[in-house]
């Protein structure tokens, strides 16, 4: 019964996962709660990415892969399928959400004034070795201005249409409930403009930057001016079966507008939206969502190249399935391999040379 | 009559895992792949708990399909006990309470990653293929959209160029495992990479095979008794691996796709890679009542 003795697979799966459990100890809600609390910005990555906001859920997944944000994503994204789709909430409008940073690169000033808001982009990077000898770093209270900020602030690109540099959109009506749903149907191309903001929106953040990155440096056709980066807290207005229309909270959002100068009718822009705070995709999204129109194909900026070599939990996945076992299309290439070089032989007499490698389709 | 007298109890989950929208419109898009054999059918492909790549194509049209009166093999490579074989069949008996099995012959679903079983299905069978990449014009056409027009338009001169360049170069078709055939005439598909060995099985066989690939959202289908060809030439026959005289170290079976298995010493042994038709095998050669069913391949060549 040797044969049937190897049969080891069952046991050693479970051990292996129990190993790298093992690492992570025990897993309660006070460590998922100072996930929440301590790592803002990695709960919101990770919320974008996995197109699920819930904060508690980011971080218990946080929590149970060890950090893991490709099988954090991975775990939140399949506990998602499996949740209903409710309702389509009201649309929200940039100049209508809660906004917390609103900043503009194209004007030193613009109408309702640059917003800084929480940012470290002027902090100096100097590591706080101080901590670790036990001198706990306590951010110092924040100074209320005189007069507080408006909640709201009015579009850039209201301004930009009024003054004739912008095409207004070109809106294609469509029913609240009718809007192409990417987790309910494929992305095909030339993609839907939903599904295409849809695809940014949950995409992977180095991914897009890395992309997006490299249509910065000139691998694209337009250069991105951030015409408005906004972090805002949007309302999520939704539908009362009685027909009452009520706000259900608010979501953090993070939008991108860029806009380029070169065109022949005036500014074009690229947007890219998500949830959550995450300046760095929304930038690079938006960047890579204004150079695909024209793009060709194959270019690192089109938006076929661009939407399926981001999706996060596909690329992660076909990543790690490499180190599955695949002897036996191994095999058939060996056995391809074998013949050809004894058909050499048979020809030159000698082992002959090596055959050209084929380029095999990814398995 | 109360509203929780008519409602289902409350579960984590669906049966079968998936929800019910999500298997209607699988099951749609599996009545459109058998349809129009081997053309690949978009669909929105959910993410399912095992990781893509490994298997999540497939694992959808499995918990689609599966029923509690269904019995369930999972093969990678052609072996049950391989690691993440046993990953899926442990879920698919945890969301679906079906039995699970290693026999071919007990099993009304067969999922497999790679490999067709060497005993041969019969009607009422189904096998499940996990598909890393539906696109047989991948090679030649990495763009999606470009290679749909392609097979819009029975556009295939640039696989044949392939196979001819390859002629040209080596003497011989160079390619190993997924090798393009056509279905029912007019497809061009990639039957999975299984080896060229398997890919006759497809032709004209009594069994539903439904190819899916999570990752890429494709569904395909070979529908029984469907013509699927390997493309060759007329004058250059389609040449399976050579394996129809090696024999199995470990059950002394003969004529069946084998794994090599290199050894110290330079050398190297086989085993059969339909790891249950070995076991049996080995219990039938110690004496047990073991039925082995009929074969595709007898002798090392495959049977009429």
């Amino acid at each position: 019964m040797a044969y049937v003795a190897t049969r080891g697979g069952e046991r050693a799966i479970e051990q292996a996962e129990r190993l790298y459990r093992a690492r992570m100890g025990t897993i309660d809600a006070a460590r998922v709660a100072e996930i929440e609390a301590a790592l803002p910005a990695l709960v919101d990555r990770v919320m974008g990415e996995a197109s699920l906001y819930a904060r508690d859920l980011a971080a218990l997944a946080l929590a149970q892969t060890g950090g893991d944000i490709y099988e954090a994503l991975l775990l939140l994204r399949a506990w998602r399928t499996t949740q209903p789709r409710l309702q389509v909430a009201e649309p929200i409008a940039p100049d209508g959400t809660f906004t917390h940073r609103r900043i503009s690169a194209a004007f030193k000033d613009i109408p309702g004034g640059q917003i800084l808001g929480p940012t470290l982009d002027y902090a100096h990077r100097l590591l706080a070795t101080e901590v670790l000898d036990g001198m706990p770093h306590v951010p110092p209270p924040v100074t209320p201005a005189e007069a507080p900020c408006h909640a709201t602030h009015p579009s850039l690109a209201a301004w930009q249409q009024a003054q004739g540099l912008l095409q207004p959109p070109d809106p294609v009506a469509v029913d609240r409930n009718e809007i192409p749903d990417l987790t309910r149907e494929p992305l095909l191309f030339p993609a839907k403009r939903a599904h295409s903001l849809q695809s940014l929106a949950r995409a992977d953040t180095g991914g897009l930057l890395s992309l997006g990155y490299s249509a910065m440096r000139g691998y694209g056709n337009a250069h991105p001016t951030v015409n408005e980066l906004r972090l805002s807290e949007a309302e999520l207005r939704v539908a009362h079966p009685n027909g009452t229309v009520f706000s259900a909270g608010r979501v953090p959002v993070s939008q991108a507008e860029v806009v380029t100068t070169r065109g022949k009718d005036g500014l074009r822009l690229g947007f890219c939206a998500t949830l959550g705070w995450n300046e760095i995709k929304v930038i690079a999204g938006a960047t890579l969502d204004l150079n695909a129109p024209g793009a060709a194909k194959g270019s690192p900026v089109e938006q076929e190249f661009v939407l399926y070599h981001t999706e996060p939990v596909e690329a992660s996945g076909f990543c790690i399935h490499f180190k599955l076992p695949h002897y036996v299309t191994f095999q058939s290439a060996l056995d391809n391999l074998r013949a050809a070089r004894a058909n050499a032989a048979e020809a030159w007499g000698a082992p002959g040379p090596a055959p050209v490698p084929q380029e095999e389709p990814a398995e | 009559m109360t509203l929780s007298d008519l409602a289902r109890p409350w579960r984590p989950f669906s049966y079968g895992f998936l929800d019910a929208s999500a298997k209607r419109e699988i099951r749609r898009k599996l009545v459109k792949a058998i349809a129009v054999p081997g053309c690949q059918i978009p669909y929105a492909s959910r993410e399912v708990p095992i990781a893509r790549g490994w298997g999540t194509g497939g694992l959808q049209v499995t918990c689609t399909l599966v029923t509690p009166g269904d019995t369930v093999k999972v093969i990678d490579q052609g072996a049950d006990d391989s690691v993440n074989a046993a990953s899926i069949r442990r879920f698919l008996a945890r969301v679906s309470g079906a039995a699970t099995t290693l026999d071919t012959t007990e099993a009304t679903l067969i999922q497999s990653r790679h490999r067709v079983p060497e005993e041969r299905l019969h009607a009422g069978q189904t096998l499940i293929l996990q598909v890393p990449n539906p696109e047989p014009l991948r090679p030649v056409m990495p763009d999606m959209s470009i290679a749909r027009q392609m097979h819009a338009d029975a556009d295939y001169g640039r696989l044949w160029l392939v196979l001819y360049e390859q002629m040209v170069r080596t003497g011989r078709v160079m390619l190993g495992a997924a090798y393009p055939s056509l279905v029912n005439g007019r497809h061009v598909m990639t039957p999975s990479p299984i080896p060229r060995w398997d890919v006759p099985k497809l032709h004209m066989a009594d069994h539903l095979t439904i190819l899916s690939a999570g990752r890429e959202k494709r569904i395909f289908a070979v529908p029984p008794h469907t013509r699927v060809e390997p493309l060759v030439f007329d004058d250059v026959p389609y040449r399976v691996e050579e394996h129809g005289s090696l024999t199995c170290h470990k059950s002394g079976l003969r004529g069946y796709f084998m794994n090599e298995l290199p050894q110290p010493d330079g050398t190297a042994l086989h085993e059969v890679s339909d790891s249950h038709l070995g076991e049996k095998a080995i219990r039938r050669a110690e004496g047990e009542d073991v039925r082995i069913a009929e074969t595709w391949y007898r002798n090392g060549e495959l049977a009429p």
